[in-house]
């Protein structure tokens, strides 16, 4: 099946990232419609609804209805927040979005300011994202001058302003409440819900938080139609989404399909199956946070929300990070657990202990001072974990260590049974009391 | 329509059916009807941080267990504060909180009414499965204030201590610095732990990680007792607890008092003290407390006993009494308690009226004040005082310059002091007293510790620290309060309101007082102001006199 | 306070804090400005910044502490980051850092001797389709091989 070429079509055209190219294959309309006949919050939101475009940042929530969480009677500012954090291990879309379609996402950011009578839209951009940022600012001041950023946006009367705010190297400001405590000027501290951000979110005032991507494919609904977004993909399940596909694969990239497309299209047709001939063993089907799959798992399962979830794995990110048969699924899972200690905010104790007690206990495997006990053992603390904690870290954290040890079991002994003569002359082994 | 405002909630809690306040949180509900839910980072007094994870229950309906210091209670919840699945995940919240703590109890002086150990022992997994090395931290034992020493090591990353800072001292020194299982408590780098509150954060640390310098390894606190008293360094008259050891009397130098804590009275004080008050214990096991009445002529001093020192007194005050030319001067403290200052003012007017009453709240100490509990009146009694008629602004009543200008005329044949150590003042009080308690024949000093002007006095009356007897005291809201006594007074030492009594006897009085609490009743019939109070009434959080309900 | 921002920084300054509703907000970037201005932040630099904004300066030193990207203390002229999370990991990071740590004789968290390289380990940066990564100082470089990234730090001055 072909990819196709909704976002996508502009990663080909040859200087996108500027105004009047953007312009000239077709950009702007959308957000023009919108604000000169004064759509109706209701009637943006009801066609986003109609599209089931979900949240492209790993949460898969239904974005029209998140909208619709905005109380109409709010006194006071209400602010819409660009989730521009890419930190999820195998995710890198929306770095593409922003340096070929930057124009694409501040269209979508107007349409959904609209939707929620925004006036100050905030970007929060990875602070390693250096380029993006400097594209994206541009296209800021590009927009701004031609009049559709600011106050009365193509001449419609209404304001929406935009504001780049760089992150400073912190995984956990990819959460939408961690993100807002950044922003207010603070450490990335996840906050207590309830409130829920669309009540009580930046500066305690309504707020909705969106990916870059989810955003991006706002004009594209509102151009095409919801109907046709989502006749594209499967109900409830959203049109088409872009997919990052990194590690043992031929061609590395992104790659626009439809939802629903099954995953060994992604891998063998669109990225070029595997290198050096190899056989497939593994795949993070959406960013690490999401539960491992077998190779077997990955040959029959579709890229769509509900397949994943029903497998017991998630869409996530669309981040697939692909592992061939020469892959140590122990030392990954050493890896992801040090990312997840690492980036671990540090607020709640679970996640806290919990994520650098897995890396230490991982690290002792890996160097070949593991017990049999660890495997039982690493599984109960990410159970331990597991919805717990003030935000869903901990749980990203402790599902890449349930998924690599029930599926990958045997590797996972094989390793700890040779390290198994140290451990037994150890003292005061707890079984042997 | 009735129009009825809702302001309960129904719910079961464990299995029994309540109604709630709207808007209490579960943990404030469950406590309101005996179940304690585990907690450290929860304050009653702090804002919420949802951090420790140990007060998780179920909430049927509710997927996931939530926090209960912060999830209020919802019309017709059923939650769950004890069974399998809580009890499982409170095990694994503890087993964290374990995972980086080092096993520092033997050398620690939280032992014994420490977070971890406790719950440890109810909630606890009892054998470790850790096989890790623990996260060093960068201090370990390391003095951050004047008062209070930190090891990051020990902390549990509870926030208690930041948010203290923040919203009750707001004054900011402490932060959590870095990130993850690397977090660390500590002050900006150069900086100090120096607020006039810094160690309430030793009280609200659930473990060793925040201690008092002062106690440290003093004393283990399982050998301690606890009186329920007042604090005696201000007018606010912070509620408190005196803790003192009798149990290891070779430990802390013999001294008994080990340390004061404060105790919670929404009227007063909240959950706090200042430093100031903390630590002004030290002249109950001071060296220099007087332990036995003293006789002192132009070339001796000699030990006596009440009986002798009181009787020498009243033929003394008698003479001066009948002399046309001089009087009596008794310099009164609000040091004093209720029922010391009532009967001082009965037997005086009983058996030596036309004796002068001088009342001074000097004192040597600072007159800081704030907006949070320290107040300039460095006294614990002034209100009390001056509801029994004892105040500046009463009639009959002189200043201390009115005292010293009638010395300086000689005017004075007899002076009483009761604690005040006039050279001990600040200069702009003690200015012109140079030489002039020398030229008063008869001085008798009552006090709890050896100072310039009992140096001076021809007879010396030791008294009862505030912790060796009972007494109430009254703030300055006119709150009466009531000091326990802790412990007895050293060797034979009374209590300053049975002295007065035996003064009395002596001067041919019979007064037949056998507690304080008995002065304290006869003190309620016969001052308006205490009109209807009682211990009983007054209990242990106090009662506001005159208007308060019986 | 001996630090303190030129003119032109402090008018940056305003211009920052006139994005956001409150002052507060504009530490994030006002601590880039002071990383730039004096290369690191250090306690005194965060002090100028806690009083430029109206802050404690353990709230800020709470900021600066808890963020990969403010430097406690100086790097060297170019600040080598290699990604060696998963993707990386799977398409030869470890080579990388073995090729650095033979050629400059440094790991991850060192400095060379002349000042001019320091090398960090770090997570994913968002180029996993251009495995192994490397950013130095703002630039990204993607498809290294221990060859490239040879060449590559050759040609810095």
């Amino acid at each position: 099946m072909p990819q196709v070429k909704l976002i996508s079509r502009f990663f080909e055209i040859e200087n996108s990232h500027q105004l009047s190219v953007y312009e000239q294959n077709g950009g702007y309309s959308a957000a023009r419609r919108v604000a000169t006949e004064h759509w109706a919050p209701e009637k943006i939101i009801d066609t986003v609804k109609a599209s089931s475009l979900r949240g492209l940042g790993g949460a898969g929530f239904p974005t029209g209805v998140k909208w619709g969480f905005v109380p109409r009677d709010h006194e006071g500012p209400r602010y819409l927040v660009v989730n521009a954090d890419e930190s999820e291990p195998g995710t890198f879309k929306d770095r593409h979005v922003m340096l070929n379609a930057p124009h694409l996402l501040l269209e979508g950011a107007i349409i959904a300011a609209l939707s929620i009578d925004a006036k100050d839209v905030y970007i929060y951009i990875r602070g390693e994202y250096w380029e993006a940022f400097r594209v994206l600012e541009r296209a800021i001041e590009e927009a701004g001058q031609a009049g559709y950023l600011g106050q009365n946006v193509f001449g419609s009367g209404h304001t929406v302003k935009v504001h780049l705010h760089r992150g400073a190297g912190a995984y956990i400001c990819g959460e939408e409440t961690a993100l807002l405590s950044s922003l207010e000027g603070f450490k990335g501290w996840p906050k207590l819900k309830p409130p829920f951000p669309a009540l009580k979110g930046l500066f305690s005032m309504p707020t909705i938080i969106n990916n870059v991507e989810t955003l991006s494919y706002v004009p594209i609904v509102i151009e095409k139609g919801p109907e046709y977004f989502a006749s594209l993909g499967i109900e409830r399940n959203g049109g088409a989404r872009l997919f990052g596909v990194s590690g043992h694969v031929n061609r590395p990239g992104v790659y626009e399909l439809t939802l629903g497309s099954p995953m060994r299209e992604l891998i063998y047709e669109h990225a070029g199956g595997i290198r050096q001939g190899r056989q497939l063993k593994a795949v993070i089907p959406g960013g690490s946070s999401c539960p491992v799959l077998t190779a077997g798992e990955a040959d029959k399962v579709n890229l769509d929300f509900d397949s994943l979830a029903g497998i017991g794995s998630m869409l996530g990110s669309g981040g697939l990070i692909v592992m061939d048969e020469t892959t140590d699924m122990v030392n990954v899972l050493c890896r992801i657990c040090k990312f997840y200690s690492f980036e671990s905010c540090g607020q709640c104790t679970p996640c806290r202990e919990g994520t650098g007690w897995m890396t230490r206990i991982m690290e002792r495997i890996v160097s070949g001072r593991g017990r049999s006990r660890d495997l039982d053992d690493l599984l109960e603390i990410a159970g331990m974990i597991f919805g717990n904690t003030i935000c869903p870290l901990g749980d990203a954290a402790a599902l890449p260590v349930t998924s690599f040890i029930n599926k990958f079991r045997d590797e996972f002994e094989a390793r700890v049974s040779n390290g198994s003569v140290a451990a037994a002359s150890s003292p005061l082994n707890a079984e042997e009391l | 329509m009735s129009g009825k405002e809702k302001t309960t909630v129904k719910a079961v809690i464990d299995g029994r059916q309540c109604e709630f306040p709207q808007g209490i949180t579960i943990l404030e509900a469950a406590k309101s009807v005996g179940i304690e839910i585990p907690h450290y980072c929860y304050h009653p007094g702090l804002s919420i941080a949802g951090a420790c994870r140990m007060c998780l229950v179920e909430i049927e309906k509710i997927p996931k267990l939530q926090i209960s210091c912060y999830m209020t209670v919802g019309d017709g919840m059923v939650i769950h504060t004890d069974n399998e699945r809580v009890r499982r995940a409170r095990k694994a919240m503890l087993e964290f909180h374990l995972v980086n703590h080092p096993l520092d109890c033997p050398v620690c002086d939280q032992a014994g009414e420490c977070g971890l150990q406790i719950y440890y022992m109810t909630h606890g997994n009892y054998l470790s499965r850790l096989k890790e090395n623990k996260v060093k931290k960068t201090k370990k034992a390391v003095q951050i204030g004047q008062h209070v020493m930190l090891d990051q090591e020990r902390c549990i990353l509870c926030s208690r201590c930041v948010r203290f800072c923040q919203e009750i001292s707001k004054s900011n020194e402490l932060g959590i610095f870095q990130r993850g299982d690397r977090e660390e408590i500590d002050v900006f780098p150069g900086t100090q732990l120096n607020n006039p509150y810094s160690a309430n954060v030793v009280d609200i640390c659930p473990v060793g990680a925040l201690l008092d310098k002062d106690f440290r390894f003093k004393t283990r606190v399982w050998y301690l007792e606890s009186a329920e008293s007042i604090c005696p360094r201000c007018s606010r008259g912070c509620n408190i607890e005196v803790h003192y050891n009798l149990a290891k009397p070779w430990k802390n130098e013999g001294r008994r008092l080990a340390r004061l804590k404060p105790r919670y009275n929404s009227e007063v004080n909240d959950w706090w003290m200042c430093d100031e008050g903390r630590y002004c214990f030290k002249f109950v096991d001071e060296e220099d407390r007087i332990e036995e009445p003293l006789i002192r002529t132009e070339s001796t001093v000699r030990k006596t006993s009440y009986k002798e020192a009181l009787e020498l007194a009243a033929e003394g005050l008698r003479s001066i009494a009948a002399a046309t030319d001089k009087e009596i001067a008794v310099l009164i403290s609000p040091r004093a308690a209720n029922e010391e200052l009532y009967l001082l003012k009965r037997v005086f007017s009983d058996q030596l009226p036309g004796t002068r009453l001088v009342f001074s709240s000097a004192t040597p100490f600072e007159p800081t004040e704030d907006e949070i509990l320290r107040k300039k009146d460095k006294n614990p009694n002034t209100k009390g005082a001056g509801l029994i008629g004892l105040s500046p602004d009463s009639a009959d009543v002189w200043q201390l310059s009115d005292l010293k200008d009638a010395i300086l005329a000689g005017e004075i044949g007899a002076l009483y002091v009761c604690y005040h150590d006039i050279p001990g003042l600040p200069e702009e009080l003690s200015a012109g007293w140079a030489g002039a308690v020398e030229r008063i024949g008869l001085v008798i000093y009552q006090g709890t510790n050896h100072c310039a002007t009992s140096e001076k006095a021809q007879i010396v009356l030791p008294a009862a620290a505030f912790a060796e007897r009972e007494g109430t005291v009254t703030n300055f809201q006119g709150r009466v309060q009531i000091q326990r006594r802790a412990f007895a007074p050293l060797c034979e030492v009374l209590p300053g309101w049975e002295i007065m009594q035996s003064l009395g006897a002596a001067l041919g009085g019979s007064y037949a007082f056998g507690s304080a609490e008995e002065v304290f009743a006869e003190l309620a019939e016969n001052e308006l102001a205490f009109a209807g109070l009682s211990y009983e009434i007054i209990g242990s959080s106090g009662c506001v006199a005159n208007g308060a309900k019986v | 306070m001996s630090v303190s921002f030129p003119e032109k920084d402090r008018k940056l300054v305003e211009e920052i804090i006139r994005h956001y509703p409150h002052k507060k907000a504009a530490i994030g970037d006002v601590l880039y400005l002071a990383q730039k201005h004096f290369g690191y932040i250090n306690p005194e630099v965060e002090l100028y910044v806690a009083e430029l904004l109206g802050l404690p300066a353990a709230y800020v030193h709470q900021v600066v502490t808890f963020y990969s990207m403010y430097l406690e203390k100086p790097v060297g002229k170019y600040l080598i980051m290699v990604c060696d999370n998963v993707s990386c990991m799977l398409c030869g990071a470890g080579d990388l850092l073995a090729g650095i740590r033979e050629k400059l004789e440094i790991g991850p968290g060192e400095t060379t001797a002349d000042g001019k390289f320091t090398l960090w380990s770090v997570e994913c940066l968002g180029a996993c389709e251009l495995a192994p990564a490397v950013m130095i100082n703002e630039k990204l470089h993607g498809n290294l091989t221990p060859e490239k990234l040879d060449r590559l730090l050759d040609s810095l001055e």
